[in-house]
Order: C-alpha cells, then structure tokens, then sequence
C-alpha cells in the first residue's frame, strides 16, 4: 500500500491532523490558565512601579487583590495611565509603556506621583532581551535607579547616563547598550507625551 | 565503544550518546541554543530538560511510526513529531511557569530546529526499535545537557558571580572583577571551545586506535 500514488498524501493529513486536534485541545484547556498568567503579570508590574519595596514572592490570589483594592482601571480621566488610589484619592498614576526592545517588544508600567514630579518606580512583564546584559533591565538594581527621581522638562524627562557621556539620571546598562538606548527613547516619548496630555487636559 | 550495526544494545548505545558520539563536542551539534542560553544555569536546566524530553518522545514515536512512514516524506513527518512536542513543552511553560517562559523567549520554540532531534531521527530511529530509540533519544539529551550544564556553571560563575542566582563566596565578593564577556555571546564561544578541546583530548588517545 505504501507504493500507492495517494498513499503519503493520505498519511500526512492523518500524521498532521491527529497531533494538531491533541494540540489544540491542549491549548483550549490551557487557555484560561495562560490568560490569567498574563493578567497576573501586568497587575504584578503595576503594583511593583507604584511600590517598589513590594514582596518579589507575593502569591498570585494576593496580587490579585491587592490590585482590585488599591488600583482604579478607569484611565479615561488620566490620559491611559491607571490610578493608584489611597484613602480615596489619587496617590500614584501607573501608565503601561511599550516599545521595541534589541530582539523583542518590551511592555512595562512606571509609576508617576500624583503631583506628576516625580517617578515613583518602574517594572516590566514582557521581555526577551539577552539574559544577563538587556534583560538586567528587569532586575532590581536597575529598577531601583527610577525610585524617587524627579523627572525633567521637556521631551526626556529621565535621561539616562552612559560611559563617556555627560549628564543622564539612570545608569543604562553595561554590555546592553542598545536595550538601554531604546527603552530610554520609548520611555522618555511615552511618559513626556502622556504629562502634556495630563497637562493639556486632554484625557 | 560502538557497537555494530544491527546489535546495538541499551548500554552501547548510552556510551555512544554520552562519550563516543556526544552530540555537542563529538557531533558537533545543537551548538545555537548551547551559545545561547548558557549565560544562566536555570535557563540551562530547564533547556536541558526540554531537549531530552522531545529527543527521546520524538524518536520513540519516529521509530513506532517508521514501518508506515513512506521515504519520501519522512523528513516532513519527523519534523511534525518534533514540533508537536515542542509545542506541548511551550504550552505547558505558558500555563505553569510562565516566568521561564519569558526567559528563555524564543529558544523554546527552537528547539524543533535543533539538530540533535532530526539527527538522531534520521540516524537512528528511523532504523531502530523504538525502546532502543527512546533510549537513544534521552541519552542524547544527557550527552548535551551534560556540557551546557558544565558550561553555564563557568559562564555564570565568572561573569554574574552567582550560581542559580544565589552569590558565590569568592566570585560574587569584592576581589572578583565579574568578567562580563563570559556572559555575552563571545564568552560562550570561549567556554565552547575550551569545553571540546578538553573532552576530545580526554578520548584522543581511544581516537588515534581506532583503525
């Protein structure tokens, strides 16, 4: 039967349909798990920008909570930034940032006072820059770095600083200088241009 | 160590997987993700793990496969074997440990173009009865994990300081200057390099008899 003209034809759609009717039985049933995952990681990241001391190990039902508790996710009055509430106010406003990375996209939120000062902290929930240089951006001792700057006039409010260079804020990282060249540039456009939008009262 | 053709056993064919035919300083291959995700041991491991799992389902479901398979569209079915483990291992890391996930980004996924899996399909399991391919299979996983491991403990080590991330006492103190390079991608060739150098002057002797 093998030697028949029809016979790889009818093999391959048998091979090929059987493992993809497996795979996408697994992917529905991995579905809602995988989405929750991605919930959990953005909530994750915006509580870590509003406070930056918060518990690297915190169980995912707390994050959960904690981010219903404490965060607005109105963000038409505040110009696509999140509201970071406290005794019914407005504390901190948490605006998603997103941009292109060295390999991939990079997504992340910083936390802005509600003053629009300072920067209050910064996280991220999507990267896929080289481990151990890029991907340093998402470790603590870089992150540490935005926790209580203030941020500047103009179209760069943190400015980061790098070897041979005057003046910048924020160390950019060694051996990732173009993972620090590119966050710099979307995070500094995306922040400027959410503050004029605060400033212009067009929310 | 090889056994002949046709009387390979468990034991032969472990050998030839680990030592004598080890697929990274012997054969030579699977040397993209061994470049790339070696600069961490966690990453590593669980690199390590997903290889040896697909190898060894892949090739054992190659050789169940293999009576039914028409030569001329084996190479197309091996590779759709291979994918559809790979995808179980991403899809599993996306619902139970998406952190792993998003760090070994795209390698995950690539692990259906590594060479060791289509070699050991068209070498031998596309032969061979299927425990003896499933044995070969995992083997060949062992034999790379093997040297990545040793690989990314030397890499971490000199240039992060640390080892699964926790600080070393004399690389992750003030009298060692972090060596960086090792964890950028030249430091992987250095480390490669010196790695096969060792192991092929370790059996360089058993080399030279062979007729």
């Amino acid at each position: 039967m093998k030697e028949k003209p029809w016979y790889p034809i009818a093999y391959m759609f048998v091979v090929t349909a059987v493992p993809s009717a497996l795979l996408i039985g697994l992917s529905e049933a991995t579905r809602e798990r995988v989405r929750m995952n991605e919930r959990i990681a953005f909530e994750h990241a915006v509580l870590l920008a509003v406070d930056p001391a918060l518990p690297a190990d915190m169980p995912k039902k707390d994050i959960h909570e904690r981010f219903v508790e404490q965060v607005d996710t109105n963000t038409a009055d505040a110009a696509g930034a999140l509201k970071h509430m406290r005794d019914g106010a407005v504390a901190a406003y948490a605006l998603p940032i997103a941009g292109q990375g060295f390999w991939a996209p990079i997504k992340g939120v910083v936390a802005v006072d509600a003053g629009r000062q300072r920067i209050l902290g910064i996280s991220f929930y999507e990267q896929s820059e080289t481990p151990g240089l890029g991907a340093e951006i998402a470790q603590d001792w870089f992150r540490v770095q935005f926790t209580n700057v203030a941020m500047d006039a103009g179209p760069a409010p943190v400015p980061f600083k790098y070897k041979g260079k005057a003046g910048g804020k924020i160390d950019a990282v060694t051996g990732g200088t173009q993972t620090s060249t590119r966050l710099e540039r979307f995070l500094n456009a995306q922040l400027a241009a959410w503050r004029e939008r605060m400033e212009g009262g067009d929310r | 160590m090889s056994a002949a053709p046709g009387k390979q056993t468990a034991s032969s064919v472990t050998m030839d997987a680990l030592w004598s035919n080890n697929p990274i300083f012997r054969q030579i291959l699977g040397i993209c993700s061994t470049l790339a995700v070696t600069n961490l041991v966690l990453n590593t491991v669980v690199m390590c793990v997903a290889l040896t799992l697909v190898t060894a389902l892949s090739s054992l479901t190659v050789s169940l496969l293999r009576a039914a398979t028409p030569r001329s569209i084996r190479m197309m079915v091996e590779t759709l074997i291979m994918a559809f483990y790979v995808i179980i291992v991403d899809l599993a890391l996306a619902a139970y440990w998406p952190e792993m996930r998003r760090n070994l980004g795209p390698f995950v996924g690539l692990i259906i173009t590594n060479c060791i899996l289509m070699g050991r399909a068209e070498a031998f399991a596309i032969s061979n009865p299927p425990v003896l391919s499933f044995v070969d299979g995992f083997m060949s996983g062992v034999g790379y994990s093997f040297i990545l491991l040793a690989i990314a403990v030397v890499r971490e080590a000199t240039g992060m300081g640390s080892i699964l991330g926790h600080p070393l006492p004399f690389f992750g103190g003030p009298y060692w200057d972090k060596w960086i390079i090792m964890v950028m991608p030249p430091g992987a060739f250095f480390t490669l390099a010196v790695f096969i150098w060792v192991f092929r002057a370790l059996s360089a002797e058993k080399e030279a008899k062979r007729p």
